[in-house]
């Protein structure tokens, strides 16, 4: 199996490492950035392909690793050439392009696979199953959170563009929205608040939001951009009539180094991370690569992707209105 | 400084006889309530006088009054006691309903009697702290809270806590007070928006009264445009390390604040009680509160916390009510 990845940022990095560790062939890179993509391309001894029509025709897979308001045309292009997606999360910056991304692989036989990885981090998966297996009961109330420091801030970096990424709520609180769905089931209504500075001394956003799922059970999301770096803190707090689920990053590392900080040495992006046998990515990719091989099922579906996006967007509307959103009048 | 405690119905009393009697100069008189056998109960276990009534208590000529009753009896424990000129330190919540409030306040007006609002968080030493360093303005612009004040139910303790007739309602009338106090204090602003959803899943079974809520989380929306987020819910087990707690993000231009007002414990681990405990060594807020009502009528000032603290408090907890049965925001 042929991999080839689209894109060359924070995310395309991590794949390919990823990749590495399955037996897919990672066969090359398109970015936008050829010196981006021909670094990765020589660490991995790999292709850097002129265009995307050029990675298509090499391999048999696609992961999609660029920026969200582009994953709709490389998925449907890629549909189009009947190529299996891995699509980085958010699905789509939109509903509309994320259902004709969903139509265009339903149609073309190809499989969409979102990359929703907190669904793989061992103990969000520990906690789903226990949940699943009846441990704690019911849940009642769901705590998620996700923070950490705004992402560095290079000339025209897409994350801060809305209409590029759809801000913090959609980009960093997703995976929180998935978790929650994945624990507690459809959601009925969201409301939220959010805030995103422009003080160049004091960049942050930080948004709350309150879900209402349909079995009656609560989720409270948080999400932040607004720690200085290099912090990156999430926490899960899952309470059911018959138990309780408390995890926190901060109180369960167990290496902590306390260095002293060069200048500028921390990354692009934080990402959270463990020691571990096989990091998360990793155990994704490698669930994907064995649902393309022998067509097993995978813990996330691009229907599950799909409905994260349409919570996330429901709780920018919310926030920018001021009133709770009904998902099912949104679907309607 | 005579002081007498009318109804033991309230757990608090327990702590609040203590700290009576950890004040030079207050004796404490005795207690009164209206079930006898709770009254002679408590009388024996803290070698207190027992008066067989609350009038008889009153005509004892008490200096002032700790009104621990059930929350929705408040009113008229605090008029008998305004009426006979005693001051009154009364129980959180102030009371059940806007009216019972008013009159709470109007007859201490009357009377010329202090009323304070027991709001211990207020003398909380972390929290005082951050009030501090937010006065000095060491934060800068404060944008949002995401609070918590969990804990297990109380129906182990008190029956009637979970009969919405005594207490006014579940975990949204039992926890909101504090923290919607707080962030009061700490803003200077007044909440203009509220917006709650509930639930009974936790204890479903355990708690007859089918009025009663287990699960809540609110948005709060102040003046000055802050927001925040108060998990009220019922959702520590009751084998769980302590009580419950309270805890708040304070997201500002300079970062991040995180409060954990009861974390100053060791972790104990008792074989005869076959699981850990978390055992405070933390500076007592009951007793500074007890302690400033006690000076607010030596020194003839209004105590830290009065009952228009108290008043706006319910406000907000009882605008949570309306905003969880309609399914959208209150104004306020």
């Amino acid at each position: 199996m042929r991999v080839g990845i689209v894109g060359a940022g924070s995310m395309g990095v991590v794949h390919a490492a990823s990749w590495q560790q399955t037996p897919a062939t990672l066969a090359g890179f398109f970015a936008e950035s050829s010196h981006d993509a021909t670094r990765l391309a020589e660490k991995y001894n790999a292709r850097v392909y002129k265009n995307y029509a050029a990675l298509l025709n090499d391999v048999d897979v696609v992961d999609i690793c660029a920026p969200t308001h582009l994953h709709h045309d490389f998925v449907l292009q890629a549909a189009a050439a009947r190529k299996h997606i891995i699509c980085e999360k958010p699905l789509a910056r939109t509903m509309a392009q994320g259902r004709a991304m969903l139509d265009a692989c339903r149609n073309a036989n190809v499989k969409l696979l979102v990359a929703h990885v907190v669904r793989f981090f061992p103990q969000y998966a520990l906690a789903k199953q226990n949940v699943a297996n009846g441990s704690i009961g019911t849940p009642a109330v769901v705590r998620l959170a996700r923070e950490s420091a705004r992402p560095k801030r290079p000339p025209n970096n897409w994350f801060f563009d809305f209409e590029k990424s759809g801000g913090m709520l959609l980009d960093l609180m997703i995976h929180d929205f998935d978790y929650a769905r994945w624990l507690a089931g459809e959601v009925e209504t969201v409301f939220a608040q959010s805030i995103a500075t422009e003080n160049p001394d004091a960049p942050l956003d930080f948004g709350l939001a309150i879900l209402k799922h349909k079995n009656g059970a609560l989720s409270h999301i948080t999400g932040a951009w607004a720690f200085p770096p290099p912090n990156f803190r999430t926490a899960i707090e899952i309470a059911g009539d018959a138990g309780l689920i408390e995890w926190k990053s901060a109180d369960t590392a167990p290496l902590e180094f306390f260095l002293h900080e060069r200048a500028g040495d921390f990354p692009d992006v934080g990402l959270p991370s463990s020691p571990l046998r096989e990091d998360p990515y990793t155990t994704q990719l490698q669930e994907f690569y064995d649902a393309l091989l022998n067509d097993t099922p995978t813990r996330v579906t691009a229907e599950d992707g799909l409905a994260a996006l349409q919570i996330a967007l429901a709780a920018i509307e919310s926030a920018r209105l001021g009133k709770p959103i009904s998902l099912a009048e949104a679907r309607a | 400084m005579k002081i007498g405690i009318m109804s033991f119905a309230h757990l608090h009393a327990e702590a609040y006889i203590q700290n009576l009697r950890a004040i030079p100069d207050v004796e404490l008189l005795g207690i009164a309530d209206d079930d006898a056998a709770r009254g002679e109960h408590f009388a024996q276990a803290f070698n207190a006088r027992y008066f067989d009534s609350y009038a008889a208590l009153l005509s004892a000529k008490p200096d002032a009054v700790l009104v621990c009753c059930e929350n929705s009896k408040h009113r008229a424990l605090v008029e008998m006691a305004a009426d006979a000129r005693v001051n009154v330190l009364c129980e959180k919540p102030l009371a059940t309903t806007l009216t019972d409030a008013r009159a709470i306040i109007e007859a201490c007006e009357r009377a010329r009697v202090k009323l304070m609002t027991a709001f211990p968080m207020r003398f909380s030493t972390p929290l005082v702290e951050v009030k501090a360093r937010l006065d000095a303005n060491e934060f800068g612009r404060v944008y949002a809270f995401n609070a918590t004040n969990q804990g297990e139910a109380p129906l182990q303790q008190r029956a009637w806590f979970v009969n919405k007739d005594l207490a006014g309602g579940g975990a949204v009338m039992d926890h909101t007070v504090h923290l919607a106090d707080v962030l009061r204090w700490y803003l200077q602003s007044e909440v203009v928006e509220v917006y709650a959803q509930t639930n009974r899943i936790l204890y479903a079974k355990e708690i007859q009264d089918t009025r009663v809520e287990t699960g809540g989380l609110l948005m709060l929306t102040f003046a000055n445009g802050v927001f925040a987020t108060i998990d009220c819910s019922w959702s520590k087990p009751p084998y769980y390390p302590t009580w419950g707690g309270l805890t708040f993000e304070m997201i500002g231009e300079r970062g991040v604040v995180l409060v954990d007002a009861f974390k100053q414990n060791l972790t104990l681990y008792r074989h005869d009680l076959k699981r850990a405990a978390w055992n405070s060594w933390a500076s007592d807020a009951n007793q500074a509160m007890v302690e400033d009502f006690v000076a607010a009528i030596r020194d003839d000032r209004p105590p830290r916390v009065t009952g228009y603290d108290g008043l706006r408090a319910l406000e907000i907890t009882l605008a949570a009510y309306e905003s969880a049965e309609r399914g959208e925001p209150v104004r306020l």
